[in-house]
């Protein structure tokens, strides 16, 4: 049987008209961006620099779909919980045979059906990109496959804050605050530098040419495997070598190491390990609503249980 | 069957409900009474599984709440003192909702639902948004949905608070219905009138404990006992007789308390019973009180509950 909780928000949020805006909204803003790729083909004039624009357009479009869901997701989910709270419907579902795992499960699907939706209905925007080349269908896909990642773990991190809050504006601050928290913790590895052991394998053109791609892979801090931001990164110089010319540079020390890391482990293969670790931060974010769903609702209410 | 033992639970160190220990047999209708802050609703919301005790153990139909709450739940409908309704639905809906929570297959789920609509008196309401049923359709609506999985036992933590004469009528006559339908029903209210009239037996609370549990016969026997006499004189008989018979009482040891509510009517407590009583009569009477009549005054259930709890 369909989650009956996911089913049933989603009956409810697509009778709502402020689901319909969104969704128009966001392909609005997608349609904007790709103009740029459209108006120069719609006139004949499709130049070198019109195919250039069109990758640097391919990766506009994926970092802005990238902001959107992580900015959208908390405001979807932060009434997920703590509305039901509010409503007073969160003990009339705790005492049905539903578990807590089950009900966060099901609120946390019925956000990201509705992000995935947004995702799905971009894509044939995303699609114009592949008119100019530069970009492949795989390499599209991968990218699509990221921002569904990103989003389930958006989607987590506001369901974990609605679980833990009784009001929806709380829940909301605490959700971005919880999304910049994971990008932040994650990122730490940033801060340090490689061991001068990794230094000298990658700033030695010969030696970094004889390491394997998994050798590399294995250079990377798992932790900034498991960051969004470090993903999209990989993912936009594996697909256009975006940062090619950053990495002409020298002594721009971790930065620079990472991108040639990138380079030679494979940026797409990064972003889709990533994309991995990133649903599995998810599903824990997700077994600890479960757990604060039941715990918080044990709790008196601050103006005193009877 | 319920069976309470020891039920506790206390909000950090005061104690919302102490020691409670009680037995409904199955079918019957409980009335849970008590002023608020008595402990009713944490009994109520121990049972529902939304609370853990403090110690103590509850059992619904031989199922242990605290320890197997999944399972407890398949036995317990439970309906708060609030509605708990979503708008963008219709009842159907609503109801179709829940019974999907409760796991129940399809064709159980539509008969369930029409079957309780016509219950709860809405089966015109089917099509109709939840938000836009009135605050007593919204009731019944609710109690509807408590009943979805066929539970045992009913728990209804103040279903009629706040509804017009009407509709409360509606919900006696429902209850009536469930309990012939072999329901367990323990519902709670801070009116005692209110439930002694269609409950089988009642448990009092104050402050967390037990005061009373038994029928509302029993109670009424028992707080019978504690009534004051009323002695009335003959008409007529003039001041003097009036103030011979209160200092005849006055002179009576066990008298407590003399109330004059009417000229020729006294009102009188004393501690004892039937015995002192006889005897407090037969020394007015060797007095030459002028008594005409002599009974103990009638307790309303109202004044039984103030008694009971301590505020008379």
């Amino acid at each position: 049987m369909l989650n009956p909780i996911l089913s049933f928000s989603a009956t409810r949020r697509m009778r709502s008209l402020k689901t319909m805006l969104i969704l128009l909204a966001y392909v609005a803003v997608m349609l904007l961006i790709a103009a740029r790729i459209l108006f120069p083909l719609l006139r004949g004039q499709a130049s070198i620099g019109a195919l250039s624009s069109s990758t640097t357009c391919y990766a506009v479009l994926i970092a802005v779909q990238f902001v959107l869901l992580v900015l959208i997701a908390p405001a979807m989910t932060s009434g997920a919980i703590a509305g039901e709270r509010e409503r007073q419907t969160l003990e009339l579902l705790l005492v049905t045979n539903t578990r807590s795992f089950r009900l966060v499960l099901g609120k946390a699907m019925e956000s990201f059906a509705m992000l995935a939706m947004l995702v799905v209905a971009g894509f044939p925007v995303m699609c114009l990109t592949l008119l100019t080349g530069g970009v492949t269908l795989g390499g599209l896909l991968a990218g699509e496959l990221f921002l569904l990642a990103s989003a389930f773990a958006a989607v987590s991190a506001g369901i974990l804050a609605s679980s833990l809050c009784r009001s929806t504006v709380v829940s909301g601050v605490l959700s971005y605050l919880l999304i910049l928290g994971i990008g932040a913790v994650t990122a730490l590895p940033m801060l340090f530098d490689f061991p001068e052991s990794v230094t000298d394998v990658i700033y030695n053109r010969g030696r970094l040419a004889a390491l394997t791609s998994a050798e590399s892979l294995r250079m990377i801090s798992p932790v900034l495997l498991c960051n969004p931001g470090y993903a999209l990164a990989a993912l936009l110089q594996g697909q256009l070598h975006l940062f090619d010319d950053y990495m002409q540079y020298q002594g721009v020390g971790r930065l620079l190491c990472e991108f040639r890391l990138m380079d030679k482990a494979g940026g797409v293969t990064i972003a889709l390990i990533s994309s991995g670790l990133i649903v599995l931060i998810g599903l824990v974010l997700l077994a600890l609503a479960a757990a604060a769903v039941r715990t918080m609702s044990r709790k008196p209410a601050r103006s005193g249980g009877k | 069957m319920l069976n309470l033992d020891g039920l506790t639970r206390y909000y950090g160190s005061f104690p919302a409900l102490e020691d409670l220990t009680l037995t409904v047999e199955d079918g019957c209708l409980h009335g849970f009474v008590g002023p608020n802050g008595a402990g009713k609703t944490t009994t109520m919301r121990i049972l529902a599984t939304l609370l853990k005790p403090t110690r103590g153990s509850a059992q619904v139909d031989g199922v242990d709440v605290v320890q197997n709450g999944h399972e407890a739940r398949k036995h317990i409908g439970y309906m708060p003192d609030f509605f708990g309704v979503y708008d963008n639905l219709t009842c159907e809906e609503y109801l179709d909702f829940y019974a999907r929570c409760y796991r129940l297959a399809a064709r159980d789920r539509k008969r369930m639902a029409a079957q309780l609509l016509e219950l709860v008196q809405l089966e015109d309401k089917r099509e109709t948004y939840v938000d836009s049923l009135s605050r007593g359709m919204k009731q019944r609506l609710c109690l509807a949905r408590s009943l979805i999985h066929d539970p045992s036992l009913l728990i209804l933590d103040e279903p009629a608070s706040g509804m017009d004469p009407r509709a409360r009528a509606d919900m006696k006559g429902i209850l009536r219905t469930l309990r012939e339908m072999g329901k367990t029903v323990l519902i709670s209210s801070h009116i005692l009138p209110e439930l002694s009239e269609m409950c089988d037996s009642l448990t009092i609370l104050d402050h967390g404990h037990l005061v009373f549990s038994g029928t509302v016969e029993a109670l009424a026997d028992k707080m019978n006992g504690n009534a004051p006499l009323d002695i009335r004189l003959r008409e007529g008989c003039g001041e003097a007789a009036v103030e011979n018979a209160v200092s005849c009482l006055k002179e009576i040891p066990f008298v407590t308390e003399i109330l004059q509510p009417e000229p020729f009517l006294l009102r009188v407590r004393l501690e004892g019973g039937e015995e002192e009583s006889g005897r407090l009569l037969q020394e007015m009477i060797r007095r030459e009180t002028p008594v005409c009549d002599f009974h103990r005054a009638p307790m309303n259930l109202e004044k039984v509950f103030m008694e009971v709890t301590g505020d008379a």
